[in-house]
Order: structure tokens, then C-alpha cells, then sequence
């Protein structure tokens, strides 16, 4: 073994030289871009669509779509950012609208920014709120999770109210129909994890307000919008009009069994609720109840994502017009992940492609994609700041709270507190 | 009398609590199993039977993961640990028990005192490093931390304790030099042990996730572990197929735990007879 490694190694050597000098010389011509994102049924498929079709246009540019969990893109993120090692970080990266303030202000100067290239005007306005920082602009704005109630037209029928009698509606009517509808056919109206504070979310999003200010300072105690959203939360659980859901999965399972008459979520659950052939035709769309409260909206959001360039990559403007040339104009491209993966994006023009204009048998030939794209325009712009998680795990502390009837002041000066202590 | 019904209801409480113990343990084996039969959707619903969808779920993890590639990743990164570790780590257990000097056990603290510190701690600076000497994405950058495994020379040292004196007199006597005591008269006398270290290190560096997901790049240097994360985390996990690959990911250490059962516990026993 010695021996031969001995023998072979200078020409090894030479090989390994004479290769490198041939990749260095080949890659002035051929970038390669990378990607990191993570759900390979979705934005890992969506990615692989976009990168095919730049190719088409740009055959020297090339795409690495590597997928890993959401977390793990995270982690993998935080670790080559905090270690400064610049080869290891992709060119792109997937972030969850959520977390895009926690890394751009954690890691000044690690993203591009895109304020020039990008007419973000024609991007719905609250994406691009979430990746500004001081007038600049540093994320392509991806999917959304603008909100819509879906409801069950056969349950509600059944409990003597129409398709009209679900638009517009209030919070409080909302409970009023759920007790109903239960008196009547004996089906809850929601499902409802008290693990998760996601209606909470959607409910104080709808009136413009978020844990943090503008400023990003707390807004917990003096929030009118989480007030109500809490108020609104403590009402269905007392009027026990609800199916209570252990888990994401469990949750799932209580509309797509047919157990509940209604589902208030983010538009990526289309997919799910359709994947039940059988109740074709049962389902309707209606914008999500409002808040009876100043400032409160029909619209509002829950999840998300968005891409955004590393500043050290080595293929930045490729990247950046990538993305532009791709996200910001290809109305075609939002038809086609609109249609394979149920994507809705972020770029109001799309509305105008066939896909979106398309009439759904599944909802009674509702134009559902049209309805979300309208709401899409209106959901109300808030800072989600960097503390959304830590804020939100305070929230799901005290649901249980709510349901044993604590005053809703209490229950805010409690989240005030615990939202304080940990991000100090 | 009542002496008899006392052995009989602690016979009872033992074998009820054995039996607990045992449901506990062995019920996510179950689950697995069954649910590697069924739908994404009788698996949330909870369905604890047998169901039809077993053949769908594997063509379908055969078709979204690279299976050869995938396994060959991690089955070459856990060998070649092992390998690697066992030879080192043995040496130095060896070493610390049988060569005497001044600063011997001041090291051997400091060393154990290593196994306080999280791995999380260590990422960061471990990364820059393997970033400088140009190891990212490579599986050398993840074979190389857990050469030195303060762990596997603690164990090996507390089995040297029990390798005979005499054996290691006897093979100076014979001219043995000490690179050959160790190779021909310490390795074979201490099989058991080596095969009790062996399923510990190879279950770990199968199963390792952390530094191998921080390392590891691209699609193609991935292993089976940082694969089923990824299959599970998906917005709509197909939890059939993700259970495919975890029973699959399972063999390999079920296997190397079976073929090396005996030696293993005459290893845990201790092994010099």
C-alpha cells in the first residue's frame, strides 16, 4: 500500500493540479448557483422549475438545489454566518418571513440588498415590509399565507345559512353561527390546537398590529388588536365550538375527516383540504372574519417565506437576476407552481394568468384564486421584529389561562412580562 | 401462607412492571413497523393495524431519495469512524492504564473533563477550522472529530485494568516488542471488548446528525439520518415513506448488535477470563 501510494502519488498529484486549473478555467464561463430551502414536495420543487427556466435563457448558469428540514437550514445558516466562513454559506437561502428581521439585523451586511434591481412595487406590500431595514430592501418575496375561511357549504346549509351569509362576517357572529351550526348538525365549527397561537397571529395581524411596534419595540399590554385576538380565542373555547386538536397532524385530521364545519388559515392548506376527493363541491371561500375593533381587515397572513442573496457569494448578480428575472417578472411561472404546487406568490400580477383566472369545481366554481389575490393586496403590513418565536411561545403559555377564565388584562401583563424577561 | 402471597404479588408487580417497561420500548418499534404499511393518512388518524400501502411507500422512498448513494455516504462515514476511533482511542485507553509518568492522571482528568463540554460548543470553532483546511462537504470533515473519543479511552482504559500483568512480563520475556504486545497478545485477549466499543461507536457515528448536517453541503455527500429529517419536515410529511426510512436506517445497527450480541455483553461483563 505504501509502496504504491509512493509510486502513484506524484502523478496523482499532477492529475489533481492539472484538473484544477481546468475547473478554475472552466468556471470563469459556467456558475453554478446554490440553494438552500426545504420542503422537496414545495419550495425544493418550485426552486428546481425557476432554475430550469433561467437556464433555458442563461445555458452558462446552472442550479444547485440542495434540500434539508427547515431547522436544519437554520442551524446550518447560523453556523456559517456566526463562523464568518463564506464557502460554506449557499448563494440563495430560504427564510421564513417570521425570522428574515432576526438574521438581517444579527448579521448586518450578510444579504444583498435588492432596492435597486427589484420593483417591489408590484409585490404585495406587507412581504416587503418584512425584509426592509432602513429603507433598504433585501429579500425576493416568495410565498404567501394569506389567510381565508374556508367553510363546509353542505354543514352550513344544513344549519339555514347560505354562501352570502359567510362573507363579511365579524368574529362575534362568526361564534353565533358555530353555536348554530352545532345545534343543528351536531359538527363543531373549528378545530383548534391550544398549543398553537397561529389564530391568535391571524387574528391580530387582520388589524394591522403585531407583538412589536414599528420601532420593534414590545407591544404586548397596550395592543388592542391582541386584546381582541385574545378575547376572540377565550369566546371559542368558552362557547366550546371547537374540536380540540393535539398537534399540527391532529389538526389536520379534523377537516379532513369531516369533523368540523370551517378552517381560518393560510392559503397553503388548499392543497390539503382538496386532497379529499370526496368532499368536492362541499367546500366554499370566504374572507376571514374581522375584528370589531379601529383598524381591523377582512385580510390577514399566516407563514411564509422568502429567498434572499448572500452578499459573499461568489455568483451574486447572477443570483439577483435570477431571482428578479424569474420571481419579480415570470407571470407564467407563478401559473405553473400555482397549478403543480398550490404556491401562491407574492407578485400581484400573476393574478392576471390563466391559473389564477381559472373557476374551481372543487369550491362550486368559486374563483378562489382570485379572491385570494385580492385579499392578498390587503393584508395589513406589521413588523414581525426579532423576537416573533419568543413572543409566540409567551402567547401559547397562557392559552390555557384563557380557558379557565382569566381576565384578558392579566393574561397580557403575564405575556408582557415573560416576552420581556427572555429577550433581554 | 401469607408469605407465599407476598412473593406472588411482588413476582406480579415485577413482571407487571418488566412487562410496562418492555410495551414502552418496544411499542415505537411496532409503530414503526405498521406504520411503514399504512398511508401518510391512517398514520395521523392513528390506525394501529397492518394496511396495504407498504409497496407505494417504498417505491415511493426509492424514488425521492437516492437509496445506493445515501447509504454508501453513511456507511462509509461509520466505518471508517470506527475503524479509526477504535484503533486510536484503544491505544490511548492502553497506554493510560499500562505506561506510568509523572503528569499521567493530571491528563486523563483533563481529558474526561473534555466530555463536559457540549458538541454544540464546539461547532463554531470546529467549523472554522475544517473551513480553513478546505474540509466542508468533504466525509473527512466529519470522520476526523470523533477520532479522539475521550469516551472510548476512558472505556478501554477501565477494561485494561483487568488485562493481566503477567500476559504483558510473559511476552517481554518471549522479546515481543510493544508495538507487537499490543497488536498480538492485547487486541486478541480483549475481543470482547473491542466488539462492545465497536456497536457503541459505529450506533453513534450512524446516527450522528448534528455536525454532519453543518459540514455536509450538497445532495450527494448526505447521509441517511440528515435524509429523513429532511423527508420528515416537509409542510405535508408523507409519514410512510418517512417510516420506510427510518426502518431501513435501523438495519444496519440492528445487524451489527446482532452479530456481536454475545461479545458484547461479555464485554460490558468485563472480558479477561
Amino acid at each position: 500500500m505504501d509502496n504504491l501510494a509512493r509510486a502513484y502519488l506524484p502523478r496523482i498529484a499532477g492529475l489533481a493540479l492539472a484538473s484544477v486549473s481546468f475547473l478554475a478555467v472552466s468556471a470563469a464561463e459556467a456558475k453554478e448557483i446554490t440553494i438552500w430551502c426545504w420542503d422537496p414536495n414545495f419550495n425544493v420543487a418550485i426552486m428546481k422549475e425557476a432554475g430550469a427556466r433561467y437556464t433555458k435563457t442563461h445555458p452558462d448558469v446552472t442550479f444547485n438545489v440542495v434540500d434539508f428540514a427547515k431547522t436544519d437550514v437554520e442551524q446550518k445558516l447560523q453556523t456559517g454566518l456566526a463562523s464568518g466562513t463564506a464557502e460554506a454559506l449557499p448563494d440563495i437561502v430560504l427564510i421564513e418571513d417570521y425570522g428574515a428581521q432576526k438574521y438581517l439585523q444579527s448579521f448586518p451586511g450578510a444579504f444583498a440588498p435588492l432596492s435597486g434591481t427589484v420593483d417591489y412595487s408590484g409585490f404585495a406590500p406587507y412581504k416587503v415590509e418584512v425584509m426592509t431595514i432602513d429603507g433598504q430592501v433585501y429579500g425576493m418575496p416568495f410565498d404567501s399565507g394569506v389567510t381565508g375561511l374556508y367553510y363546509r357549504k353542505d354543514y352550513l346549509e344544513q344549519a339555514g345559512f347560505k354562501p352570502e351569509d359567510m362573507q363579511n362576517l365579524t368574529w362575534d357572529r362568526f361564534i353565533e353561527i358555530g353555536q348554530q351550526v352545532e345545534e343543528k348538525t351536531g359538527k363543531k365549527m373549528m378545530g383548534l390546537d391550544p398549543n398553537d397561537a397561529g389564530l391568535v397571529r391571524i387574528i391580530m395581524q387582520s388589524a394591522g398590529q403585531w407583538y412589536f411596534d414599528k420601532e420593534g419595540k414590545t407591544n404586548v399590554t397596550g395592543n388592542p388588536a391582541l386584546k381582541a385576538a385574545l378575547e376572540t380565542v377565550g369566546k371559542i373555547m368558552s362557547t366550546n365550538i371547537y374540536k380540540p386538536a393535539a398537534g399540527w397532524s391532529d389538526w389536520v385530521g379534523t377537516f379532513t375527516s369531516g369533523d368540523v364545519a370551517a378552517v381560518v388559515t393560510g392559503v397553503w392548506i388548499t392543497g390539503t383540504v382538496k386532497a379529499q376527493p370526496d368532499q368536492a363541491g362541499k367546500w366554499g371561500v370566504a374572507p376571514i372574519p374581522k375584528l370589531s375593533i379601529d383598524g381591523a381587515t377582512h385580510a390577514s397572513n399566516l407563514g411564509g417565506s422568502s429567498w434572499y442573496v448572500l452578499e459573499s457569494s461568489a455568483e451574486k448578480a447572477e443570483a439577483i437576476d435570477f431571482l428578479n428575472e424569474i420571481y419579480g417578472k415570470d407571470i407564467d411561472f407563478y401559473q405553473k407552481i400555482l397549478q403543480e404546487r398550490g404556491a401562491v406568490g407574492s407578485l400581484l400580477a400573476a393574478r392576471g394568468g390563466a391559473a389564477y383566472e381559472q373557476a374551481d369545481p372543487f369550491f362550486g366554481g368559486e374563483k378562489v384564486w382570485q379572491n385570494f389575490s385580492d385579499w392578498l393586496a390587503k393584508v395589513p403590513s406589521v413588523n414581525y421584529g426579532i423576537f416573533t418565536n419568543e413572543a409566540d411561545t409567551a402567547v401559547t403559555a397562557q392559552l390555557p389561562a384563557l380557558t379557565q377564565g382569566t381576565p384578558v388584562d392579566d393574561i397580557l401583563k403575564a405575556i408582557d412580562a415573560e416576552v420581556s424577561a427572555q429577550i433581554q | 401462607m401469607t408469605n407465599g402471597i407476598g412473593r406472588a404479588a411482588g413476582g406480579l408487580l415485577t413482571y407487571g412492571f418488566l412487562g410496562l417497561m418492555a410495551f414502552l420500548s418496544v411499542f415505537p418499534f411496532f409503530w414503526m413497523a405498521l406504520g411503514a404499511t399504512n398511508s401518510s393518512i391512517d398514520i395521523i388518524k392513528g390506525r394501529v393495524l397492518p394496511g396495504a400501502a407498504l409497496a407505494t411507500n417504498v417505491s415511493t422512498f426509492f424514488t425521492q431519495v437516492n437509496a445506493p448513494l445515501v447509504f454508501w455516504n453513511s456507511a462509509k462515514i461509520a466505518i471508517l469512524s470506527t475503524v479509526l476511533t477504535l484503533a486510536v482511542s484503544s491505544l490511548a485507553g492502553y497506554g493510560f492504564e499500562i505506561f506510568r509518568s509523572r503528569h499521567r492522571e493530571r491528563l486523563y482528568r483533563a481529558m474526561l473533563l473534555t466530555l463536559m463540554i457540549p458538541f454544540a460548543a464546539l461547532m463554531i470553532p470546529l467549523f472554522i477550522m475544517m473551513g480553513k483546511a478546505g474540509l466542508i462537504n468533504t466525509h473527512i470533515a466529519v470522520v476526523l472529530p470523533t477520532i479522539g473519543s475521550a469516551f472510548v479511552v476512558f472505556y478501554f482504559r477501565q477494561c485494561t485494568k483487568a488485562f493481566p500483568s503477567e500476559l504483558r512480563d510473559a511476552a517481554k520475556v518471549d522479546g515481543l516488542k510493544e508495538w507487537q504486545i499490543f497488536l498480538f497478545i492485547y487486541v486478541p485477549v480483549m475481543r470482547s471488548t473491542y466488539a462492545a466499543a465497536f456497536i457503541i461507536v459505529f450506533m453513534t457515528a450512524w446516527n450522528n446528525y448534528l455536525w454532519p448536517l453543518i459540514v455536509l453541503q450538497s445532495n450527494d455527500t448526505k447521509t441517511i439520518t440528515l435524509v429523513i429529517s429532511s423527508l420528515a419536515s416537509a409542510y405535508y410529511p408523507d409519514y410512510g415513506v418517512v417510516m420506510v426510512g427510518t426502518i431501513l436506517a435501523t438495519l444496519p445497527t440492528l445487524a451489527v448488535f446482532f452479530f456481536m450480541q454475545r461479545q458484547f455483553v461479555q464485554g460490558m461483563l468485563g472480558s479477561v477470563k
